[in-house]
């Protein structure tokens, strides 16, 4: 509608707009697919099923739990380097970003050779063992998907002068006090969107935890590791119903990530 | 009453260097300077955000250089509001009272009588977002001063605003501050506000306080020619003293010769005259004790209600614009300048002008 130069920018316009309709309709037709390859009868008896309902439970929690760990990990944290000078921050925060570009799989690797070592195995001795456990679930996402959780903390509490705390301060408030009244409820929606990516992700990680967790049936079966084994012996029901139960977690997370993440970046 | 001695903080960009003040009881002291002269660090280290590098505040007597912010008993308003921005206006200026466990009813009588004589009693259930700017500064205010702090610091609580607002604003925080007596702290680069509003001034530059005294001290008989420059004294002239009867000065400029009160009995100096204390006329003014120079007018610059000259003497005078119009001023126009011997400020023209 906008086209002060004529016709020439016209067919840009409608050559460009072209292409982000096919894309989004090539995004579309995968998840139908998905969803309608069974009958719906079916798909509910397989979600009904006892296997799929120990995924569900057990990907919620390990996620849940994961997320509380990435959430209580990186406030101090992501506080730090928002906040403060000190030798090696820069080198800190590089660290801090590995495991966002490492293949998930190499940090299964890593985690599952760690939990090799004398320490691990210390560790494990002391009922922390991670090996083939759901608690390697939970360190895998954990490993994961703090950075995200990290890097939308560090940039909320960036965004919030910290005159705010100063002012906090003179007014009667400890230290302490001035962040957890002042500094954290003005990071809520921060904090909001960084649980929804760090929750979701979570649910959908797979490569980290099967080094780490291993697929072993109704004991490190989360769902994307139930659409993995179904699928590979041939029950296309229980994947279908697994990948449909991910399908909705993922719209229901980016909805609300849409929703609260208006101060948020990931990157 | 604020004493601060010898202090000193490097933060980098900004500093202070060796700040010593004295402020008193119930004054309403302004620091005046231009941007990064380190104002805003001055007023966060007396708050005890940050703590010097060298040096000591004493408040009322006491020595507070090393106690936490909360148990000095300073209240701090900033450029920028920085009200809460999820706690209602009530709760914003509730704020302090509630974290000194007082009861709820009090609180709200407090809050109750505050915004009424801060006439902001009709904004309590609103969200900060939702205030215009000089709203949000009053709000800010009175959640410094509910607590009723010793000190009050207001560190350029004016320059968000538009002109209208300052001007509503700046006449508030004098009432308040004649109501309630707070000694105040108020750091700004603005000339207006510290005329209208300073019982004393600071001039900070560069990290130093380089002159104190009453806003007539500062802006007539600045110490030195940068202070001249930055307060608006835009005759500034090279001279030497020819000769001095009985406290009047003969100065010699080149071409003319001034009068001007002052001890000096020789010497190079440096002559400092406000444009505003130079009257324009189209006769010689005759009396004793008064400087009538001869010029002509090469530039007239329009600033609404002020019309500022330039003479082809070097002089710059303003006259209002009523005034112009009068004496029919214009470009080529010969007049004279006249202005009083005691309008003229003459300092020695050294490098030790700091004080």
């Amino acid at each position: 509608m906008n086209n002060p130069t004529g016709e020439g920018a016209s067919k840009i316009k409608i050559g460009t707009i072209l292409f982000s309709l096919l894309l989004a309709v090539f995004i579309l037709v995968q998840l139908i697919c998905v969803v309608t390859h069974t009958t719906l009868p079916a798909l509910i008896t397989s979600i009904l099923s006892e296997e799929i309902q120990f995924a569900i439970k057990l990907s919620l929690t390990t996620a849940v739990i994961s997320t509380i760990l990435c959430i209580a990990i990186s406030i101090p944290a992501a506080y730090a380097l928002a906040r403060y000078n000190f030798f090696g921050k820069s080198l800190v925060n590089t660290i801090l970003d590995v495991p966002l570009a490492l293949p998930p799989l190499v940090a299964g690797v890593g985690l599952l050779i760690f939990g090799m070592t004398s320490f691990g195995r210390g560790l494990a001795e002391i009922g922390l063992d991670f090996v083939f456990t759901p608690l390697g679930i939970i360190i895998a996402q954990f490993f994961v998907n703090v950075p995200f959780m990290f890097r939308i903390l560090r940039g909320t509490f960036q965004s919030i002068n910290p005159r705010y705390e100063h002012v906090a301060k003179t007014l009667g408030c400890t230290e302490a006090q001035a962040f957890w009244h002042v500094t954290l409820p003005m990071s809520k929606n921060g904090l909001l969107s960084g649980s929804v990516i760090t929750w979701s992700r979570g649910i959908g990680e797979f490569g980290a935890a099967l080094m780490v967790a291993g697929a072993t049936r109704m004991q490190t079966e989360t769902l994307p590791i139930a659409l993995y084994l179904n699928m590979s012996c041939g029950e296309l029901d229980l994947a279908i119903a697994a990948a449909t139960i991910l399908i909705i977690i993922s719209l229901v997370s980016l909805f609300a990530f849409e929703r609260y993440g208006g101060f948020a970046r990931v990157f | 009453m604020i004493r601060i001695e010898n202090l000193s903080k490097d933060l980098g960009e900004f500093f202070l260097q060796d700040v010593s003040l004295k402020i008193k009881d119930g004054e309403y002291f302004v620091i005046l300077g231009p941007t990064g002269a380190g104002k805003t660090i001055l007023l966060e280290t007396i708050a005890g955000i940050y703590h010097p590098d060298k040096g000591r505040i004493f408040l009322n007597g006491h020595d507070i250089t090393n106690i936490p912010p909360r148990e000095r008993n300073i209240g701090m308003v900033y450029q920028d509001y920085t009200l809460f921005p999820f706690l209602t206006v009530e709760e914003n200026i509730g704020f302090g009272l509630k974290l000194r466990r007082i009861s709820k009813e009090e609180i709200k009588h407090k809050v109750d009588e505050l915004t009424n004589l801060m006439s902001v009693s009709h904004l309590l259930h609103r969200y900060p977002g939702t205030l215009s700017g000089g709203e949000q500064q009053k709000v800010a205010i009175a959640r410094a001063i509910i607590t009723r702090p010793s000190v009050l610091l207001l560190d350029e609580p004016l320059s968000a605003m538009d002109l209208r607002t300052q001007d509503f604003l700046r006449e508030e925080l004098r009432r308040i501050h004649h109501i309630q007596k707070l000694t105040s702290v108020h750091v700004t680069h603005n000339q207006t506000e510290a005329i209208v509003l300073a019982d004393r001034i600071a001039v900070m530059m560069n990290g130093e306080i380089v002159q104190v005294g009453t806003p007539h001290d500062i802006f007539s008989k600045p110490l030195n020619e940068d202070i001249a420059t930055f307060v608006g004294v835009e005759n500034i002239l090279d001279g030497e003293i020819r000769r001095n009867s009985d406290g009047i000065a003969v100065i010699d400029l080149g071409d003319i010769e001034l009068d001007a009160i002052s001890d000096y009995r020789e010497g190079e100096v440096k002559i400092f005259v406000r444009p505003e204390d130079i009257l324009i006329s189209k006769k010689m003014q005759e009396s004793s004790a008064r400087n009538s120079i001869r010029g002509k007018i090469i530039k007239m610059t329009n600033f609404g209600a002020v019309i500022r000259l330039q003479l082809d003497n070097g002089l710059i005078a303003s006259v209002t614009k009523l005034s112009a119009e009068d004496l029919g001023l214009g470009i080529g126009k010969e007049i004279y300048a006249s202005f009083k011997a005691t309008s003229v400020h003459v300092v020695k023209k050294t490098e030790g002008n700091e004080i």
